[in-house]
C-alpha cells in the first residue's frame, strides 16, 4: 500500500476548525487562523496592481517566500503530528517519498489545492498538478498561485533536504501552468538550485 | 451570544466553506509574511491595501453571519462580529461603540501574537489586518458600506503593550 490521497483528506480534513477560549488555534507548532480566501486574493492581487513594473518581481517574490516559510514550518509540524503519524503513517510503504504524498494530502485537506504528485524523481524533481485551487478565483494576470509555488518547495525540501530546519532553499519551484492563465489544471515544477 | 455557524465540505472540490463562504486554514507564518510585505511596500500604500482586501473580503462575510444567526439589533451584530473573530482565530476583543465610533480592545491577537513570535516586539504599528476586519465589524453592525470608518491602532501587542486597542470614527 502507498498513501491514498483521498483517504487521508476524509480522515483530516477536520471540517469545524475554531477558536479556542482565546480566540486562537494552536496546532501543529503553530497559530492557525482561518479565514476567508477572497482576503489572501484581494491583497496579492491589489499589492501587484500597485507597484511599478520594476516592483513586480519583488512583490511576487514576497507572496511567494510568506507561502514558503509557512509550507516549510507549519509542514514540519504536520508531519511529525500525532494526526499524521496515526491517518498517514501506516500507508507509508516507500519512505520520504509516501511521507511526501501525505503531505500533499494534508495540503489538500487544508483546503489549499486539490492536488497531488505526477511525476517524482526522489531528491531530484517533482511535478504537482493542481485540478482545483482557491488562487486560481484571483484576478489578474499570467500565472499567480503563488502559495502552491511556494509551499511545493518547502514540502519537497522537507523530505529531501538537509533534515528540519536546516533545509530551506536547497529547491527552486516553477509555475509552468495555471487555470488562472486558461489552462485545465495548475502545474508546478520543483528541481534543484 | 451563540453564532450559528455552518461548516461545510465539497467532497469533490475539496473546499470548504463557512456560512457560504469559501474559506483557508493557514498559519501565522504566512499572515505574518503577508503583513511584513505589506510594510515593505508602504511606499506604494502596502499597509492601506492590506487593510481594505480585509475590509472587502469580510464585509459581506459578517454580514451573512450575523443574519444567519439573527442578530438585528446593531449592539447584537456588533457582539456578533466580534465573536466571529475569535471563532476564525483571530484573537480575542472587547468592543464598544455606537453608530458614530468606538474602541477595540485587543486582548489576544493572532496577528500581533504571530509576528513576535516571528520576529519579537516592533517598533510600530502593524495589524492592519485587525483595524480592516474593525471597519467591516461596525459597518455590518450599523448597515453601512465599505470605507465608512476611519480604524487606527493607537495600542499594540506587538509593540509591548498588555493589549491593543483600536479607534473608530465615522468618516
Amino acid at each position: 500500500m502507498t498513501v491514498l490521497r483521498d483517504t487521508v483528506v476524509k480522515n483530516l480534513a477536520e471540517i469545524e476548525v475554531k477558536g479556542d477560549q482565546d480566540g486562537l488555534i494552536p496546532a501543529f507548532n503553530v497559530l492557525v487562523n482561518n479565514l476567508p480566501t477572497a482576503f489572501w486574493n484581494n491583497f496579492a492581487e491589489r499589492m501587484v496592481a500597485a507597484v511599478p513594473a520594476d516592483q513586480r518581481a519583488a512583490v511576487v517574490e514576497g507572496l511567494v517566500l510568506s507561502a514558503y516559510e509557512c509550507g516549510y514550518h507549519t509542514g514540519y509540524g504536520i508531519i511529525t503530528s500525532d494526526e499524521f503519524k496515526s491517518v498517514v503513517e501506516p500507508m507509508v510503504t516507500e519512505g520520504a517519498k509516501d511521507v511526501l504524498r501525505g503531505a500533499f494530502a494534508v495540503f489538500t485537506a487544508w483546503g489549499w489545492a486539490k492536488s497531488g504528485i505526477v511525476q517524482l524523481k526522489e531528491g531530484e524533481r517533482m511535478v504537482i498538478r493542481a485540478v482545483d485551487y482557491y488562487e486560481s478565483d484571483s484576478g489578474g494576470e499570467g500565472l499567480r498561485a503563488y502559495m502552491i509555488n511556494g509551499i511545493s518547495k518547502a514540502f519537497f525540501e522537507l523530505a529531501y533536504a538537509s533534515p528540519y530546519p536546516d533545509g530551506m532553499n536547497t529547491f527552486n519551484c516553477k509555475q509552468t501552468k495555471g487555470i488562472e492563465n486558461g489552462d485545465s489544471f495548475g502545474e508546478f515544477v520543483v528541481e534543484k538550485k | 451570544m451563540a453564532l450559528n455557524l455552518n461548516f461545510t465540505f465539497d467532497d469533490n472540490t475539496y473546499r470548504h466553506y463557512l456560512n457560504g463562504e469559501l474559506m483557508v486554514l493557514h498559519c501565522h507564518h504566512y499572515m505574518a509574511l503577508y503583513t511584513k510585505l505589506a510594510e515593505d511596500m508602504s511606499d506604494y500604500g502596502g499597509p492601506k491595501i492590506l487593510k481594505e482586501s480585509v475590509e472587502d473580503a469580510f464585509l459581506g462575510f459578517i454580514n451573512q453571519v450575523v443574519s444567519d444567526s439573527s442578530l438585528s439589533d446593531p449592539a447584537s451584530r456588533l457582539a456578533g462580529g466580534a465573536e466571529l473573530y475569535s471563532v476564525l482565530g483571530l484573537g480575542t476583543m472587547e468592543v464598544s461603540g455606537s453608530e458614530a465610533g468606538g474602541e477595540v480592545s485587543l486582548v489576544r491577537s493572532h496577528v500581533d501574537e504571530g509576528w513576535k513570535k516571528k520576529w519579537g516586539n516592533n517598533h510600530k504599528f502593524i495589524n492592519h489586518f485587525t483595524c480592516g476586519y474593525v471597519a467591516a465589524m461596525f459597518s455590518a453592525a450599523y448597515g453601512k458600506g465599505a470605507r465608512t470608518y476611519d480604524v487606527n491602532e493607537v495600542a499594540s501587542i506587538a509593540m509591548g503593550e498588555a493589549k491593543g486597542r483600536i479607534t473608530v470614527k465615522q468618516k
